[in-house]
Parts: structure tokens; sequence; C-alpha cells
């Protein structure tokens, strides 16, 4: 659907060198919306209409509160998009299309893996609220660049959901130095051992979610992993975004990141770009 | 007083007004029905098609630039079996006009095309697609030699009994020659403009940001352009146009039809507000009012009086 949301938090998140926001839109979104979804938000501003930057920007969405009709956005500013949005005041009205795409979805019992790369943590917040909602437990995996990223990027509220929490920056500063999936492994191997059913999710910069989805296979844990691509309409109609995935023939077939997803079968993902 | 008469002639058909959608950026009309009531428009633009499926260009397919969008999508779609098998069913339940966009490689893909989709197809018309810049020998050549572009327009329109709109690409010196080319082969109609070819450079990495290195440019960044070439054609040649490149806004849509369209096509719009059409549709309905036209059709190269 098309609505106008209108801003009622927006404010920088942790360190201001982390480029953070946190923004909050009330509006019907939250009521049907879902964890691994998106919105596609206009970042001009809409009275002064200039077309430049001419494109919506997809989101994914952070928080979902349907009792109070509040959407969460977290984002950084990366680019001229984000800079413009970042200027969006409380009480202003913006224009949202959502929400967008399909979701994570969650296994009916056992134990739901959350492997997240920098701000690929994003989406995972209201999907571990669903989870343990339901009664899964929930484990998270998250690295970063560094202590301060970590933090600023809501490392007090996972705390707060009292789940087990593996931590990683690249240069050390908090929780293990490396990468995420260096920790996954050694747990995958006592769990799957034991005969626990697993299932994952991830989401994060392309070669962790391919090394993610690679690793899990050796222990038959299959993974969602949410894709990013250049967006164009968001809808499904411009093809602007596709994926190459390998469908069950063997077969390499074209799906599209706005409408087909942003969520997909690691399997099934063709992650060689040239395709 | 009386409402303004919305109906618009065009190349033998009639549509309920002159709003319609672009070739590529409505998909085959089902997306965008959550957001825009289709039975508002005057009809869309179907995705164009090939004879064989194809899977387009590699991504990244997309660049935005300064009030505008480089697209290299490659003319992705399913084939002509796949879409008379899959979608021309339900194209046909559409509460609104679908015109079908062909594209080719050779002259036998066109009458390939041309034959296959007739007007017991359901469909309104055939808008050829000469001038797709984003596929290698992607009917570009047709797109910017007269002769070709004679030959290719005559050849559909010896296959089909629907009537038949020809696409032209604005990558040309003398877009008026090509106009007189293809009203030669019999064109009922043009559709002006496609794309502009551009490129973008990434400067951090030093290398082109489309895969396929260039793409055509779409978006308000080149109304000027499209207005300048319907203008010219309007004086040129005694065809109805169909105007589009960059139209945004109801304002943008008036300034086309005063150019000389007869219909305009959204494109790029939709991206930006899904609603563009249907609030052009009333902007110009209501512009009409204040200047006191019956008809839409009374603007049409209405600029030329002066």
């Amino acid at each position: 659907m098309l609505t106008e949301g209108q801003v009622v938090v927006h404010e920088s998140l942790g360190d201001e060198e982390q480029r953070l926001r946190r923004l909050v839109l009330k509006g019907p979104i939250a009521r049907t919306a879902h964890a691994g979804q998106f919105v596609a938000i206009q970042v001009q501003d809409s009275s002064i209409a200039s077309f430049d930057p001419l494109l919506r920007r997809p989101i994914s969405i952070a928080g979902i509160s349907s009792e109070r009709d509040e959407i969460t956005l977290l984002y950084r500013i990366q680019g001229r998009g984000t800079e413009i949005l970042a200027r969006a005041k409380c009480g202003e009205r913006l224009s949202v299309m959502g929400p967008l795409g399909k979701g994570f979805s969650l296994p009916e019992k056992g134990e739901l893996w959350l492997v997240a790369g920098g701000i690929g943590i994003f989406p995972l917040y209201p999907l571990a609220q669903s989870a343990l909602a339901q009664g899964l437990t929930v484990r998270l995996f998250w690295g970063g660049e560094n202590k301060s990223f970590l933090e600023s990027a809501g490392l007090s509220s996972w705390k707060d959901l009292g789940i087990p929490l593996q931590l990683s920056t690249l240069d050390g500063s908090l929780g293990q130095t490396g990468l995420v999936t260096e920790q996954a492994q050694e747990l995958l191997e006592k769990s799957t051992a034991s005969g626990g059913q697993i299932r994952a999710a991830a989401c994060g910069p392309k070669k962790m979610m391919q090394a993610v989805t690679e690793l899990f296979k050796n222990y038959k844990v299959s993974v969602e992993v949410s894709l990013e691509e250049r967006m164009g309409c968001a809808v499904g109609a411009c093809l602007g975004c596709v994926c190459t995935l390998i469908d069950e023939a063997g077969v390499l077939i074209h799906r599209k990141v706005c409408q087909d997803g942003p969520v997909f079968r690691g399997e099934e993902v063709v992650w060689d770009e040239s395709c | 007083m009386s409402p303004v008469n919305l109906s618009t002639q065009l190349a033998g058909i009639t549509l309920r007004n002159p709003i319609l959608t672009c070739s590529g950026t409505y998909g085959f009309g089902e997306e965008y029905v959550a957001y825009c009531p289709l039975e508002a428009l005057g009809g869309i633009t179907l995705k164009g098609i090939t004879p064989l499926p194809r899977l387009g260009n590699p991504v990244p397919r997309l660049a935005e630039t300064p009030a505008g969008l480089l697209n290299a999508v490659g003319l992705e779609n399913p084939g002509l079996e796949e879409f008379l098998k899959s979608y021309l069913p339900k194209v046909r339940k559409l509460p609104t006009a679908a015109i079908a966009n062909i594209s080719g490689f050779s002259l036998e893909d066109y009458v390939l095309l041309a034959r296959a989709l007739q007007k017991d197809s359901g469909l309104a018309a055939l808008e050829v697609n000469i001038s797709c810049p984003n596929v290698k020998h992607g009917g570009m050549h047709f797109g910017t030699d007269p002769q070709s572009a004679q030959e290719v327009i005559a050849a559909v329109k010896a296959e089909t009994d629907l009537p038949v709109i020809a696409k032209l690409s604005p990558n040309v010196t003398d877009i008026v020659g090509m106009a007189h080319a293809v009203q030669l082969g019999g064109a009922d109609a043009l559709s002006l403009i496609n794309t502009l070819l551009g490129m973008h450079i990434d400067i951090n990495h030093q290398r082109p940001v489309l895969a396929n290195t260039f793409g055509g440019l779409s978006g308000p960044a080149i109304r000027p352009v499209a207005v300048r070439m319907v203008w010219q054609v309007f004086q040129a040649v005694d065809l109805p146009i169909i105007g589009m490149g960059g139209i945004t806004t109801w304002q943008d849509a008036v300034e086309f039809m005063l150019a000389g369209a007869t219909a305009v096509s959204i494109g790029t719009g939709n991206f930006v507000n899904p609603l563009a059409p249907l609030e052009i549709l009333q902007g110009i309905q209501d512009y009409c009012e204040k200047r006191g036209l019956a008809s839409v059709h009374d603007l049409v190269g209405l600029a030329h009086r002066a």
C-alpha cells in the first residue's frame, strides 16, 4: 500500500561517528508487516518537488508495533538519499510504500540461529521477537567492525532479549576477533551432533551470507538470506533488481529481489555476480 | 459546465482517456494493481517481448542520476510462447486497453511476433520497439537507420491486423527522418521517445556502475529532449504521437500535449509515485476545465498556433 507515515521519532543511534539513524513512522504498515519485509520511502522533500534524488529508498523494517501502528527503520547515512532522509523532522509526513516483499519464515519448533554482518542486524530484531513469542530457542551471531559499532547498532536491545549472543569484531574490541562464521562453526559441530533441530536466518554482506550458507549446508542446516540489490519500482514491474537462483532441475532462473524476496533460501542463490 | 471529454482516438482505437503507462515500467499489468486502479487508465503498455525467453543483463541494472534513472535490463522477458500461455489470458482480463510491445534482433523476429499477435488476442495495439539501447544488436540498428526502420514496420504491418505503433529512439541525429520512414512503412502511430543512451562511472571503484556499461536514461532529466522531438515530429508527420520521457506531473503531461502528443505515457514516474497516472489525469482535466476546453484533444499541438 501507499501511505503517508508520520515521523514520531528520528534520532541519532549511538556514536555519531557510525552515522546511524532511528526513524519511527506512524501509519497502517505495522498492521500487516512481517520480519524481513521492507518499505520504499520517498526521500525528497515532498513540499518542493525536485525529483532529485528520483527514486524511493528501500529500507528494511527493523521494528513492528501493530498496537501502536508504528514501524521502526534503522539506517546508515551513506549516500545522497539517506543524507536527505536524515533531515526529516518529527511530525513530517513521508510517502511510504509497504510492507513490500517476502520476509523470513519461522520453523514450527526447534532453534533459530540468526547470523548478522554489520547493519544486516536490523531486520533480524523483529524476527527474533516473533521467534521468541512462538517459543523457539533463538541465538545470535553478530559480527561488526568494532565495539563502537555494535553498541551503537542496538547491542543493548539484543541483550534485553535474554538470548545467547556470540559477538565478533574485526579489531577484537568486543567479542572474538574475526568473522561470524568462525564462531558459528564450533557451535554447529556440537549442536548438530546432539541432534538439535536448527534453522538459520542471515543478513549482511553478500560474501558473508554466501559463507554462512556454505558452512551451514555442511551441517544440513538450511539458511534463509536477505538479499540486497539496487531497486527501481520496488513492486516487481521494472526487473531492475533481479537475482539468479538455481531451481530444482538445475536451471538458472531470475527472481525479483523486491517482489519474490528479499528473503530467499540460501541454497538456491547463485552467488557469482556475473550471472 | 459540462465535464471535459477525455476520450482519445489513437491509431483507430478509442481510449478512455489519454493516460498510458510505458513498456518496461509496468510489468504485464499486475504489479501495480494494489497501487493504481487500472480501470482509471487509458491503457497500459506491456513489458517488451522477444520470440525466445531472455534472462537479460547481469546486475547492477540500474543507476540513479540527477532527476534520472539509467537502466540496462536487457529485455528480460518470458518469450512469446510463455507470454501467450501464461500472461496473455490475464492481460485479456485487465480492465483497460493493453498494448503489447515487441522487440527483435532480426526482421524475422519481428515478423514472428507480429504474426502471433492479432486483434483476436484481445490486445488493443502493437508497439514496435525498434530502439532498445541495452542489447547488442538489439533493435537499435532498426531504430537508427531510416531504411531499416521502414522495412521492419512494413513487415510488422503486413503480418498483423492490430494497429502498429512505432517506438522511436532519440539516439539519432534526425528524429523527423525516422518518423517519416516509419510513416512510409505504414505505422499507425508513434511513441516518442525511448531512453537516451548514457552511462555513470563510480569514482570510488573507478568503473562503470552498470554491468552493461551503458544504459538508457529516463526520468525528468530527459523531458526537454522528448518535448522537443514531439514538437518537431508533430510539425512534420501526420501521425498521432504518444508522448513519453520524464512525465511525472500533470504539468509535464500538458506540456507534451501542447507540443503535439495525442496521448501521454508514464514510465519512471510510476516508481516515484504509483498514483502519478491518476493525479496527472485529474490535473489535465482541471486544466482543460479552467481553460474552457471541451475535450482533452483540444490541447493537442496547441502551442504551435503562436
